[in-house]
């Protein structure tokens, strides 16, 4: 029961030194340091220290009392908040500061000091009273937070940077590329479009961002069989790839694309655009084309003066007369064999322009793989007495294939048979049907391919190492005829050791049903 | 048989043409050469030469489009026409105009007179 009498109060039973010892262990209950110097004597000594600021100082009673507060700063005297104290208490105010103390065993720690002055009836103050709270871990956990905020904030700002270089380096790189890109929206407006777009159609970034694809330059791309690709791509998620388109614009002519086009599938804020890449391939295939026509006029030129050359050859070898001497009949001998040569060059480059291009027409038909297999052996060994070509199995199948690409292939398996077999005078065929193709392999008892040229011998222009000085060539045969094959469907391929000899064998698939002969 | 048979041979190379009009001498046959195609017409129609041969590739009036006219015509349509040609796609050309044979350049003197043999007689 709290009475209150002429400004005094008592909350026992009106016995003051009950209430003084209730308030000491209310001062020693606290969780705050308490002390109360006093200011009347030099140099404000403590006269007065709870429990809680033993425990928070480390000293004990006897070693704080009679100190100036300033000892629990050691040496650690420059800190601004000394001089507010120091203000607070020559003004006789109290004041806040936050102060760096340390422990008797010299740990530093964070002092939430508040100070209030104690006045007398004057005016003046004859106490100051300090209660101190230990605030070290809300100071780390300031400074933690502070720091991991500027850490992130440097990340951030490194991030940021970095993106916006990306991002420079990738525009950089789109805005240079000889290829024209679009990306459009679900509804096909267009959401950007680079400088090389911008140039070859001639329109202008204003006219072309935020416009829908159909409507840009005057309907000009209003491209029915573009329509139904790109309608398609969303829903099914088919990208375009290669497709060519022709078209007609009205101030640029006639266009050959080739499109591409994917839809963004990235979770976020580019999902269902479309990125559609427009290559102008107009000159490109112009070029092929004239690349094509000139190689065929140019081989029908120059076989023309062959064929009167190869019969007047002819004539002279039949109109031979009856004592004409070896040499000259060596000497003309020589020169029908290297008219065929020059023929089967002319048709080579032709053919390797045509393979390069994708313009080999196949006239597939169907023929007896075992007859063609004959009479090619036939016609290669009438002209070469030095070699007997032994035929072995048959496989009594009709392929469908063309059968001139065919034949050339096998001419030119059982040519090199013998070129590269000049000692040896065997060389075999044989026909076998395995599963769902036909093979033939072609063995010789040469000089045979190392490992390392077998990787290589079909390759265009491969010659290999010490062979180009004995057997001249230029090394596209075998490289035309996998083009070949490969073109049927079908595969070649070699087995070879050195010095030993080699076979060389492919197979064509005999239900040349999905055939794709223009590759 | 065959001594009075004409062989009508036309190639706008006169290279070819000579050579054919040569190494046809000591055959038993008959050579009207041309180097025109325009003019193949007038000599059919004139001489009747038992035997076309035709080149592909020629100014104006093309092989094949000879052959096609020649296989319109109720008088020429039975001839038989060879084709020579140096173009790749000469076989697949001569079939589609209807050519009776086809050989592509340069060819073997014997290959031809083989053909012409059969073809003629």
């Amino acid at each position: 029961m709290n009475i209150y009498k002429n400004g005094e109060y008592s909350f026992s039973n009106n016995d003051i030194r009950q209430d003084f010892e209730l308030l000491i262990r209310a001062m020693d209950a606290s969780i705050s340091g308490i002390i109360i110097t006093n200011n009347l004597e030099p140099d404000n000594p403590i006269i007065y220290c709870n429990l809680a600021f033993e425990k928070i100082s480390g000293y004990t009673r006897a070693e704080i009392i009679g100190h100036n507060c300033r000892f629990l700063q050691r040496e650690d005297r420059s800190q601004q908040e000394r001089a507010l104290i120091r203000e607070a208490v020559s003004k006789g105010k109290s004041c806040t500061v936050e102060i760096r103390n340390y422990r008797k065993n010299g740990d530093l720690f964070w002092n939430e000091l508040f100070i209030s002055p104690v006045v007398d009836h004057d005016g003046n103050v004859t106490h100051y009273i300090g209660v101190q709270n230990d605030v070290s871990l809300r100071k780390k956990a300031e400074q933690d937070l502070r720091q991991q905020q500027e850490s992130m904030e440097k990340q951030i700002a490194e991030r940021t940077r970095s993106l916006r270089e990306s991002e420079l380096f990738l525009s950089s790189i789109i805005q240079t590329v000889r290829e024209s890109l679009l990306v459009l929206d679900p509804e096909f407006n267009v959401v950007s479009a680079n400088d090389y777009f911008i140039k070859t159609f001639k329109v202008t970034k204003e006219e072309t961002v935020g416009t829908n694809l159909y409507k840009l330059g005057n309907h000009q791309w209003d491209i029915p069989k573009l329509k139904e690709l790109l309608i398609d791509i969303l829903p099914t998620n088919n990208p375009v790839e290669d497709f060519e388109v022709e078209h007609d614009f009205p101030h640029i002519g006639r266009k050959l694309m080739l499109l591409n086009a994917y839809r963004i599938e990235l979770e976020g804020q580019f999902k269902d655009q479309i990125l559609l890449a427009i290559e102008d391939i107009t000159e490109k295939r112009e070029i092929e084309r004239r690349k094509d026509d000139f190689l065929s006029i140019a081989s029908h030129e120059l076989k023309t003066p062959l064929t009167t050359i190869k019969g007047y050859v002819q004539a002279m070898e039949r109109l031979m007369p009856e004592g004409a001497g070896e040499r000259f009949r060596n000497m003309l001998a020589k020169t029908s064999q290297y008219l065929d040569r020059l023929n089967n060059l002319i048709a080579e480059l032709l053919d390797v322009s045509r393979i390069q291009t994708g313009n080999i027409e196949l006239h597939k038909q169907p023929f007896q793989f075992d007859k063609m297999v004959k009479e090619a052996v036939e016609a290669i060994q009438s002209a070469s007495s030095n070699h007997e070509i032994q035929i072995t199995g048959t496989s009594g199948i009709t392929v469908s294939a063309d059968e001139s690409h065919i034949v050339q292939v096998l001419n030119n398996l059982l040519s090199n048979a013998i070129k590269y077999a000049p000692d040896a005078e065997k060389v075999h065929v044989h026909i076998s049907k395995v599963s769902e193709f036909v093979k033939v392999s072609v063995t010789d008892k040469g000089m045979g391919i190392s490992p390392e040229d077998q990787k290589r011998i079909f390759e265009r222009f491969f010659r290999a190492g010490d062979i180009q000085q004995r057997f001249p060539g230029m090394g596209i045969g075998l490289y035309i005829c996998e083009q070949i094959i490969k073109n049927h469907n079908g595969t070649l391929w070699v087995e070879s050791e050195k010095g030993k000899g080699s076979t060389f064998s492919f197979t064509l698939p005999i239900n040349t049903t999905n055939e794709h002969g223009n590759e | 048989m065959s001594e009075n048979k004409t062989i009508l041979i036309c190639d706008d190379d006169e290279g070819i043409l000579d050579m054919l009009e040569m190494v046809f001498e000591d055959s038993p046959y008959t050579i009207i050469a041309e180097q025109n195609s325009l003019n193949i017409k007038g000599i059919i129609e004139k001489q009747s030469p038992d035997l076309v041969v035709l080149d592909l590739w020629m100014p104006v009036l093309s092989g094949d489009q000879v052959l096609k006219m020649l296989r319109k015509n109720p008088k020429t349509e039975e001839i038989p026409v060879i084709i020579i040609s140096a173009s790749r796609e000469g076989k697949q050309i001569a079939a589609n105009a209807g050519a009776t044979g086809y050989i592509s350049k340069p060819f073997d003197f014997e290959e031809l007179m083989t053909m012409v043999n059969r073809l003629i007689n």
